[in-house]
C-alpha cells in the first residue's frame, strides 16, 4: 500500500513520549488561516521553488523552455536574472519536470511511499526509541485524510514492537477513524475553537462533528492516552473563556492525561513564498509569556498540579 | 450562442465579472461596457462575485446572473462600489469546497463553469482582473474561453498599458494624505514616513511623493541606504524648516540592513521542514505598515530628529472614483466590446495614448510595470531635489 509523505522527520522530542520520529502525511480537511505547515495542506504532490537557488536565466534558464509549460516560469526585465514563477500555469509540473532544474531550486513536496519503505526508515531510530519510550508519529496535515495507509503504518510501527502516536484534529467521518485509532497509543488532538461559527471562520468547517469525534474516541478507546492541544492565537482564541470550555469538555475523560498549548508562532511564513502561496494572517503576533502562563496555570489547576 | 439579426450581425449574449479586491471605477467599467453592447444590440448580464454567481448559482434566491439592461445601467451610479460584488478569490481551477464527507478540498471546476457559461448561452466574457486573474484568465482562454480582459491595479503596476483603472483614485488620495500628514509633520517638527502602496512597482509613491514635495521616496525598483536617507534628511533640515516628510512604497527595499531575527517560543510541536520564520518574502502579504515602522525607526537612530511612521494601507481602496477613473472606466468598458464585435478573443484592452489597443494574454501576463532607471517621473524627482535612492 502506497501514502503521499511530505517529509520523515527524526529526533523530534515535542510529539508524543521520548525521542520519536514524525512523519508527516500530505493532504488536509481544514484551512486554519494561521497553518504553519501549508505545503500539507494540498492531498497531491505539489510544486515548490526556493529563488535562492536559482543559478538564473543567463547560467541555466532550462525551466523556460520546453518541455516545461508555456509561461509558468519567467523573468522580469530589467529586474534581477532569477526566475519567478507564474503559479497559476506552473501548478500542474510535476517530478519529472523538477528533476531537470539542475540547481534543486525547483522541487515536488511530497512523495508516493509503501508502508514498508517508511517504516524501514523510522526503525532506523529504534534504539533511541527504547530507550527514551519514543516511537513513531504520524502528523500532517490531517492524518485521517489517508485512514488505510495511516492505519497499515500504525499497525506496522505496533508489529515492529514500536509505540505509536499521531497528531490530528479529527475532521473527517468516524469510520475513517474508526481504522485508524485501534493502532494509535498517544492521539494528540486540537481543539481551536470552541464557538462553531467561529470554527467554521477560522478553519473552514464548524467543530460539531469534530466534538463528537473527541467525546466517541474518549469512549471507545479507553486504553489511548489523549494529549489536547490548542494552538494558542491572541485575537482569536487566546483567551479564558475558550481554554475553560476545552477543560470542561476533556476533564470528566480521565484518559484524557493532558492539555498542552501551542503558543502562535510564523515560523511557516517562508513556506508559503516557496509554494507561492498568500500567509493572511499578515497582522498577527505571538502571544505573550505572561499571558501563556496565565492560561497554563488554569490547565494546571484543573488537573490538579497547582504549586 | 449566436443568433444571427440580419445584414451579418449577430445576436450575443455577453457576460461580465469582477476579480477579486475592489478599486474605485468598477461601476464605470460596467456601465461603459453594457451601453456598448446595447448600442451594438447585444444582451449583456454581469455574474456576480467573480464566478460564484455561475458556480454556486445556489447562494443567490435572486439569481446568480444580473441582467444589465438599459433600465439598470442608467440608474447606476458610476461614483458607487461595484455592482456585482467580488469575491475573495476567484479561480476556478482552484475552488475551495466543502466534499461530500465534510472535509475542506480545492477542486478544478474550470470544465464546469465553461459547461455553465455554454448552459447561460454565453459566447464571450469580460472579465475586469489585476495580475493574477490575467494568468487565469488565460488559462480559460487556452480552454476555449471567449475571454477579454480589463486591467486594473492601484499599482498601475499591469505591463502593456499605459493606465489601469484605479490608479488614478489611489494617486489622488494618496497625495491629499500627504498634504496632511506634511502640515501635521511642520506642527510637530517632526519627520513623517508615510507608508504608500506599491508592492512590486513605485508609481504611487513616486508621483505622490513628487506632487506632495517630499524630501525623500522610497520605492521598490531602487534598493535604499537608510544612511543615505538620513544624510539628505540632515542636509534639508534645519531651524526653520523642522520637519521632513519621507514616502516609502510598500515593498521599498533597503540595503545594508541590519536583519532582524525573530523571536524564538518554547515550541511544542515539530516543525515541518524549510520551516525557518523567514518571513522576507515576494508572495507573503508583509504586515501592513512594516515598511513604514522599519524606516522610522532607523532614521530616528541615524540622526537627531523624531519621526513617526503613518500607513494609508487600505484606505485607497474605496471611495469614489477620479474624474480619470470614471473616464477611463467607460472606455476600457466600451473597448472590450470593440474588441469582441472586432473578433478579438484572448486579449487584454490596454490604452496606450491617445490609443485603445488589444494585447493578447500571452504577452500581457508575467510582466510588471515598473519604474525604469530612465522613468521621466524620476528624473522630475531629482531635478526637484527629491532623494529617490540615487
Amino acid at each position: 500500500m502506497t501514502g503521499t509523505v511530505l517529509n520523515i522527520q527524526r529526533y523530534c522530542s515535542h510529539d508524543g513520549p521520548g525521542i520519536r520520529t514524525t512523519v508527516f502525511l500530505k493532504g488536509c480537511s481544514l484551512r486554519c488561516k494561521w497553518c504553519g505547515n501549508p505545503e500539507s495542506i494540498r492531498m497531491k504532490p505539489e510544486l515548490s521553488y526556493d529563488f535562492k537557488k536559482c543559478t538564473g536565466k543567463k547560467a541555466c534558464g532550462i525551466c523556460l523552455k520546453s518541455p516545461f509549460p508555456e509561461g509558468a516560469f519567467y523573468v522580469v526585465e530589467g529586474d534581477d536574472d532569477k526566475v519567478k514563477v507564474n503559479w497559476h500555469l506552473a501548478m500542474d509540473c510535476d517530478e519529472t519536470l523538477t528533476s531537470l532544474c539542475p540547481a534543486g531550486a525547483l522541487e515536488m513536496f511530497g512523495k508516493k511511499m509503501t508502508v514498508t519503505e517508511v517504516l524501514d526508515e523510522v526503525e532506523k531510530d529504534a534504539s533511541f526509541y527504547r530507550n527514551t519510550g519514543g516511537g513513531m508519529t504520524l502528523s500532517g496535515g490531517e492524518i485521517m485524510l489517508q485512514p488505510d495507509f495511516s492505519a497499515a503504518l500504525l499497525k506496522e510501527a505496533h508489529n515492529r514492537g514500536l509505540n505509536t502516536a499521531i497528531e490530528t484534529a479529527c475532521n473527517a467521518p468516524w469510520s475513517f477513524l474508526e481504522k485508524v485509532l485501534p493502532h494509535v497509543d498517544t492521539m494528540l488532538h486540537d481543539h481551536k475553537l470552541t464557538i462553531p461559527e467561529r470554527h467554521k471562520k477560522w478553519t473552514g468547517v464548524d467543530n460539531k462533528r469534530i466534538l463528537e469525534n473527541f467525546k466517541k474516541a474518549y469512549e471507545t478507546f479507553p486504553d489511548i492516552d489523549f494529549i489536547a492541544r490548542t494552538p494558542l492565537i491572541p485575537g482569536v482564541n487566546a483567551d479564558e473563556e475558550h481554554i475553560r470550555a476545552v477543560l470542561a469538555f476533556i476533564r470528566p475523560h480521565k484518559n484524557v492525561i493532558d492539555y498542552e498549548l501551542l503558543p502562535y508562532h510564523r515560523f511557516g511564513l517562508g513556506k508559503y513564498e516557496y509554494l507561492g502561496k498568500v500567509y493572511e494572517l499578515d497582522d498577527y503576533k505571538t502571544p505573550s509569556d505572561e499571558l501563556v502562563q496565565h492560561l497554563q496555570a488554569i490547565i494546571d489547576e484543573a488537573f490538579g498540579r497547582t504549586k | 450562442m449566436s443568433t444571427e439579426i440580419g445584414h451579418g450581425s449577430f445576436l450575443r449574449r455577453i457576460a461580465i465579472n469582477v476579480g477579486a479586491g475592489y478599486v474605485p471605477g468598477i461601476n464605470a467599467v460596467i456601465t461603459g461596457a453594457a451601453m456598448a453592447a446595447g448600442k451594438m444590440g447585444w444582451e449583456m448580464v454581469g455574474i456576480r462575485d467573480g464566478f460564484e454567481g455561475l458556480l454556486q448559482p445556489e447562494k443567490y434566491p435572486e439569481g446568480g446572473l444580473v441582467t444589465l439592461s438599459p433600465q439598470l445601467i442608467e440608474n447606476l451610479d458610476p461614483s458607487a462600489g461595484g455592482v456585482l460584488g467580488q469575491s475573495v478569490r476567484v479561480d476556478p481551477f482552484n475552488v475551495r469546497t466543502i466534499n461530500k464527507d465534510d472535509m475542506v478540498e480545492e477542486v478544478d471546476m474550470s470544465d464546469h463553469l465553461l459547461k455553465r457559461l455554454k448552459e447561460e448561452k454565453i459566447d464571450g466574457l469580460i472579465s475586469v482582473v489585476g495580475g493574477q486573474g490575467l494568468s487565469i484568465l488565460y488559462k480559460l482562454h487556452r480552454k476555449g474561453l471567449n475571454a477579454v480582459c480589463i486591467p486594473r491595479s492601484i499599482d498601475n503596476d499591469i505591463a502593456s498599458t499605459s493606465v489601469s483603472f484605479g490608479f488614478n483614485t489611489a494617486l489622488t488620495f494618496t497625495i491629499e494624505m500627504l498634504d496632511r500628514a506634511r502640515q501635521a509633520a511642520q506642527s510637530a517638527r517632526k519627520i513623517a514616513v508615510v507608508e504608500v502602496q506599491g508592492e512590486q512597482a513605485g508609481w504611487v509613491a513616486l508621483q505622490a511623493g513628487i506632487a506632495a514635495c517630499a524630501d525623500a521616496i522610497m520605492i521598490p525598483e531602487i534598493p535604499v541606504d537608510l544612511k543615505n536617507v538620513a544624510g539628505r534628511l540632515k542636509d534639508k533640515m534645519s531651524p526653520r524648516r523642522p520637519y521632513g516628510l519621507v514616502v516609502v512604497a510598500q515593498g521599498a527595499k533597503f540595503i545594508n540592513q541590519a536583519k532582524k531575527k525573530e523571536a524564538t517560543s518554547s515550541l511544542k510541536a515539530s516543525l515541518s521542514p524549510l520551516a525557518t520564520g523567514d518571513s522576507s518574502s515576494g508572495h507573503v502579504i508583509q504586515s501592513s505598515g512594516q515598511a513604514a515602522q522599519t524606516v522610522a525607526t532607523e532614521l530616528q537612530l541615524l540622526i537627531a530628529e523624531e519621526t513617526y511612521p503613518l500607513v494609508i494601507g487600505p484606505w485607497v481602496r474605496g471611495g469614489t472614483p477620479s474624474a480619470v477613473d470614471r473616464q477611463l472606466g467607460m472606455a476600457y468598458g466600451a473597448g472590450a466590446l470593440q474588441a469582441l464585435k472586432a473578433g478579438k478573443n484572448g486579449v487584454m484592452v490596454a490604452f496606450v495614448p491617445p490609443e485603445i489597443r488589444f494585447v493578447p494574454l500571452a504577452e500581457a501576463i508575467n510582466k510588471v510595470r515598473t519604474v525604469s532607471a530612465e522613468s521621466e517621473f524620476l528624473k522630475i524627482a531629482y531635478s526637484l531635489g527629491i532623494y529617490c535612492g540615487i
